[in-house]
């Protein structure tokens, strides 16, 4: 500690005059894109918008509490968030271990498999949109093809299927997402504790239990955290696919943010439930930080 | 509160989106510049090219700055909340007036007009169209000009209604017996619905019932300004909607217009309400298989006479334009006969009569006299700066009645609550 302090000290004021210097631009930046707007949303969302002009108060957040459609838009979110998470991560996993191994053509699956990744929502979300066309569809045509009646698969007019479609289409874009960072992880754990296991006798099972998973802990994390943080956020495909119908069946929070914000002028209605979905996200991140890096310091 | 309006909207754009701000083009400096926010769409590209035409004529530049459709509004409405002056003309779809006029966005034109030594506007625009130009409507100051005419239409399969020995239809009670037969009775090239219907949530499921709605008796406030849409005449509008969905093709309550233009472009629908733009693809090779069957007409009527949703998109000049008055003098220009003749050729139903009887366009357009009769009679969505969210509402409870989730009764019965709601919070 003294050592460090000295070299501190030793930084005469000119040097430490260019490292602020140096930092300037950025903190500038930072200051005015991040900091003083997400103070400013925080005024706001302390203010009402009535006849007689702004009032303060908590008004927003007991609204958000009485707000059927906040409640259902947020329920639609974690539903949608959960779901797309265990299939996504399920399938990914189990395709960064298929393709961790030496099997043919797997430069090839490699290619391919990030290729829904790389287009933009957007466009994903036009072209599903086509797909589950329940009359010019291709999903329904080849269902039809093979035989089936197809007559009350409505997908994304359905009140009961269309959170699944959107779930479906966001597993379709991204579980290759999760592949990636997985199979990076899968590549980074190095030979010698998979030797010494085969020296023990450890079954196949016990090796991705005991020697794979845990190693794997680290991009798992990042993996699930990540894809976490931008489910809670969806907003693209289903202002696309469905702009949250058909009755506000897929109608997700960012979405409900957007309308109020954007399209009902609502500022501070919209800054309060941004606020409420931040402190949740917050939470949950922690959550899974915590639970995450205790496990591997107990393995 | 301007000053506290305008940061608010500031910061909240840049919060919540991060907008990309290199749509802003360079402060224009003296009377020599004029910018436009248009419409990217057919109504855009029309002013676009009346722009240039302007350009040429008078040699004053024109800078346009022109975004889709669903940004236009939040685009517009945080400009000139924040009194930027960035914009001299903007282009607004009319469902959005009445908002931008409560907030006093709008120049009142009357005396721009009075320098010119005009009292009003021309009377050659059309009533239903100039009245929804002023605010409070029909009656107060006038705050813009209507540039292109759009109401809804009655589009039907003429030759499966010759077919089936069915009359055009005057009442919906004729609709649902037509639908019902052809449904029925009609096999040839696959299935053909009887109608089709847009019912996604939002916009779309509120426009197409709104024809019905007042049709029925439906309003959606009552005199003293209260919602009223759960009224007997309501929910019998809702419950006859629900019927005529029967008839419309599976999947119809996530149905936009694109997916109702497929099906009547595709032949596998026989009727709709639909909006005039989509007149010119049925006679459109490449997209049709319907060509020359198609007939379009005035909405039909139920207890009332049936009246169409209007649909102007109207010009204004906002209150902080850096140069009125040579925005007036392009206004005016933009919606003169002879340009709005030249807006029409390119695809937009003008605003004024003269052009709807005028042998050369109606020689193009032979919907013309069905449309004008549509314009002349259509209703506005109600004019309350609240429309976007109550339509909002409105959109997804009629999603729900449509998708099966509810009941006509508890859907129309929740949507008056919720609408109560917007209309006592905005008080």
């Amino acid at each position: 500690m003294p050592k460090l302090k000295r070299s501190f000290s030793a930084l005469n004021r000119r040097d430490l005059l260019f490292a602020l210097l140096l930092i300037a631009p950025a903190l500038t930046v930072l200051l005015l894109l991040s900091i003083y707007p997400l103070f400013y949303s925080i005024t706001i969302s302390l203010q009402t918008e009535t006849a007689g002009g702004f009032k303060w108060g908590l008004t927003n957040f007991t609204r958000l509490i009485s707000d059927p459609f906040f409640r259902t838009a947020m329920a639609h979110t974690f539903v949608y968030a959960a779901a797309a998470l265990v299939f996504e991560f399920s399938i990914g996993l189990t395709l960064a271990l298929l393709l961790n191994s030496q099997i043919r053509g797997r430069t090839f699956f490699r290619a391919a498999l990030l290729v829904p990744m790389m287009l933009p929502a957007v466009v994903v979300g036009v072209v599903w949109r086509l797909m589950l066309n329940p009359n010019f569809g291709a999903i329904n045509g080849t269902l039809k093809e093979i035989g089936l009646n197809t007559e009350s698969l409505t997908w994304t007019a359905s009140p009961r299927l269309a959170l699944l479609s959107v779930i479906a289409v966001d597993v379709w874009q991204w579980t290759p997402f999760v592949f990636l960072v997985l199979l990076a992880g899968l590549q980074a754990i190095p030979q010698e504790p998979y030797e010494a296991a085969l020296i023990d006798g450890s079954s196949r099972w016990q090796t991705f239990r005991y020697v794979t998973l845990p190693l794997l802990k680290p991009a798992i994390l990042i993996a699930l955290l990540l894809r976490t943080m931008d489910l809670l956020r969806v907003f693209d495909q289903i202002f696309i696919l469905t702009e949250g119908g058909p009755g506000f069946a897929t109608e997700t929070i960012s979405l409900y943010i957007y309308r109020t914000a954007f399209r009902f002028f609502d500022f501070g209605y919209a800054a309060a439930m941004s606020f409420v979905l931040l402190a949740l996200t917050n939470v949950i991140s922690t959550i899974y930080i915590r639970f995450l890096q205790t496990k591997q310091a107990s393995v | 509160m301007p000053t506290n309006n305008l940061t608010r909207a500031a910061i909240a754009s840049l919060a919540i989106v991060l907008m990309l701000c290199a749509c802003r083009s360079d402060r224009h400096s003296a009377s020599k510049q004029l910018t436009l926010a248009v419409n990217s769409g057919v109504e855009g590209d029309a002013l676009k090219q009346a722009a240039l035409d302007y350009e040429k004529k008078t040699g004053i530049h024109i800078n346009i700055a022109e975004f889709p459709y669903a940004n236009l509004f939040e685009k517009e409405l945080l400009d000139l909340n924040a009194a930027t002056g960035a914009y001299d003309l903007i282009m607004l779809d009319d469902p959005w007036f009445p908002r931008f006029a409560t907030k006093q966005f709008l120049t009142d034109l009357a005396p721009l007009m009075q320098k010119r030594g005009q009292t009003g506007p021309d009377a050659d625009f059309i009533p239903t169209s100039i009245a929804l130009c002023r605010h409070p409507y029909q009656t107060g100051a006038l705050y813009a000009l209507p540039y292109v005419g759009n109401s809804q239409l009655f589009f039907y399969r003429k030759d499966l209604f010759d077919k089936h020995n069915l009359k055009e239809p005057l009442k919906w009670d004729d609709v649902l017996a037509a639908a019902k037969t052809i449904q029925e009775n009609e096999s040839s090239g696959g299935k053909t619905y009887g109608y089709v219907m847009r019912a996604a949530q939002g916009n779309a499921a509120v426009a197409d019932f709104m024809p019905i709605f007042w049709a029925f008796g439906g309003e959606m406030f009552d005199s003293s300004g209260k919602p009223a849409v759960n009224s007997q005449q309501g929910i019998a509008a809702l419950k006859f909607t629900l019927e005529l969905g029967k008839y419309s093709p599976p999947g119809y309550p996530s149905f936009n217009a694109d997916e109702v233009g497929a099906h009547l472009l595709q032949g596998s629908a026989a009727m709709s309400i639909n909006w005039p733009a989509w007149i010119s693809s049925f006679s459109d090779p490449s997209k049709s298989k319907v060509i020359g069957k198609m007939a379009f007409t005035t909405l039909p009527g139920a207890t009332r006479q049936g009246q169409a949703e209007i649909g102007n998109w109207l010009i204004a000049i906002p209150k902080d334009a850096t140069n009125p008055e040579a925005a007036m003098d392009f206004l005016l220009w933009a919606t003169s006969p002879e340009q709005m003749k030249l807006s029409a050729q390119r695809g937009n139903p003008p605003t004024r009569r003269s052009l709807f009887t005028d042998a050369e366009l109606v020689a193009k357009f032979p919907s013309y006299p069905a449309q004008l009769k549509s314009l002349e009679t259509a209703r506005p969505r109600p004019r309350t700066p609240q429309w976007n969210e109550i339509e909002n509402v409105f959109g997804i409870f009629l999603s729900k009645a449509n998708s099966g989730e509810l009941t006509p009764e508890d859907a129309i019965n929740q949507a008056n609550a919720e609408i109560e709601k917007i209309v006592q919070r905005a008080q």
